[in-house]
């Protein structure tokens, strides 16, 4: 517990992704990504601007150190040792990184009354204060439950859509008036159960 | 007017209403009408067929019925938060009355104006605000102005 905890500052998001590609040099990296288009392509931000340092540790002991990090993820949530929750929430065609008690304004209709609850399925990522989930690309029904309620179904403001071409004698006018519903995330539950 | 010649609002709730139990925001709705008109034609329908119905569906909502002399039928919705709406009704049919009504009903009182962002936090951020030393191992070294093109940093 002590030796993960004292990396906790090194790895502040724990992420689950182990090494899949083994580690190359730029330059090879380079002449691959013309062969096969499997790598991105280079660009200034494909890695970070201080000097790549490769790692001092062994594959095995990188593989040890990853299954310390996710078990004391396990543990801390077993434990329920987390303050408040964000996620990532893929709703309405757009992702919203939502908290417990706050409001989501949707720019259309939802087929259920004010104030009902609402389960929201697709869940891409979670995260609490010293740990994050990443979901691949999304995590588990079982794993996150994000709860909100429909308080509001209004309307939007009256919205001018005007064209007007200069000098063709032409301009249309149209008031655009869109259906809204407001939601409140009541809760971001996680599941103690992670493989 | 566009957006920036009217006025503007954050998103916002009533008194956080959905966190605990959700609250209808309708306080309030008075449907004045005439009794012979023929604008209160729609109007004197809905009061026949469908404002008993509307007024048990909503137990939290106080509806009054005053027929008077007057010309423009109207309904006057009054909200939790103080704000009055008043819709007229003239020559609506009993069908188009009822889904105004459903429509005040589920909307709060605040005002319909352009809402700046489609979303509102209390507490926006949890791990921490971002500033150049997170993620940034010490092994590095300090910051400093870098010196044109080097080994490094080619």
């Amino acid at each position: 517990m002590s030796a993960s905890m004292a990396y906790a500052g090194l790895w502040r998001t724990c992420r689950m992704l182990l090494p899949r590609h083994p580690v190359l040099s730029p330059a090879a990296i380079r002449t691959q990504s013309s062969a096969s288009g499997d790598l991105m392509p280079w660009t200034s931000l494909s890695r970070p601007p201080w000097p790549e340092q490769p790692s001092p540790y062994s594959a095995e002991e990188e593989r040890s150190r990853h299954a310390a990090v996710v078990s004391t993820v396990n543990q801390r949530i077993n434990l329920r040792d987390f303050g408040r929750l964000f996620a990532v929430v893929h709703f309405a065609g757009r992702q919203w990184k939502v908290t417990g008690e706050d409001l989501i304004l949707i720019e259309n209709h939802i087929e259920a009354e004010c104030g009902e609850r609402i389960r929201m399925e697709k869940v891409l990522l979670v995260g609490a204060e010293d740990f994050t989930l990443i979901g691949r690309p999304l995590l588990g029904k079982e794993l996150v439950r994000v709860e909100a309620t429909v308080i509001e179904k209004t309307e939007s403001w009256p919205k001018v859509h005007m064209r007007f071409w200069k000098r063709h004698r032409f301009q249309r006018k149209r008031i655009i008036i869109q259906p809204q519903t407001v939601l409140r995330i009541n809760s971001i539950e996680l599941a103690p159960r992670l493989t | 007017m566009t957006s920036r010649g009217t006025p503007s609002r954050f998103l916002r709730s009533v008194l956080q209403n959905g966190v605990g139990r959700y609250v209808c925001q309708l306080k309030r709705i008075s449907i004045v009408f005439s009794k012979k008109a023929q604008s209160s034609l729609g109007v004197r329908d809905f009061i026949e067929e469908g404002v008993v119905d509307y007024a048990n569906k909503n137990p939290g909502t106080v509806v009054y019925v005053s027929p008077q002399p007057c010309r423009v039928p109207k309904i006057v919705a009054e909200y939790l938060n103080g704000n009055v709406r008043e819709e007229t009704i003239t020559s609506k049919t009993s069908q188009q009355i009822s889904e105004l009504l459903t429509k005040l009903t589920n909307q709060s009182g605040l005002e319909i104006i352009r809402i700046r962002k489609p979303f509102h936090t209390d507490s926006p951020s949890i791990q921490g605000l971002w500033h150049p030393f997170t993620n940034r191992p010490p092994s590095i070294g300090p910051i400093r102005p870098t010196k044109g093109l080097t080994k490094e940093n080619v």
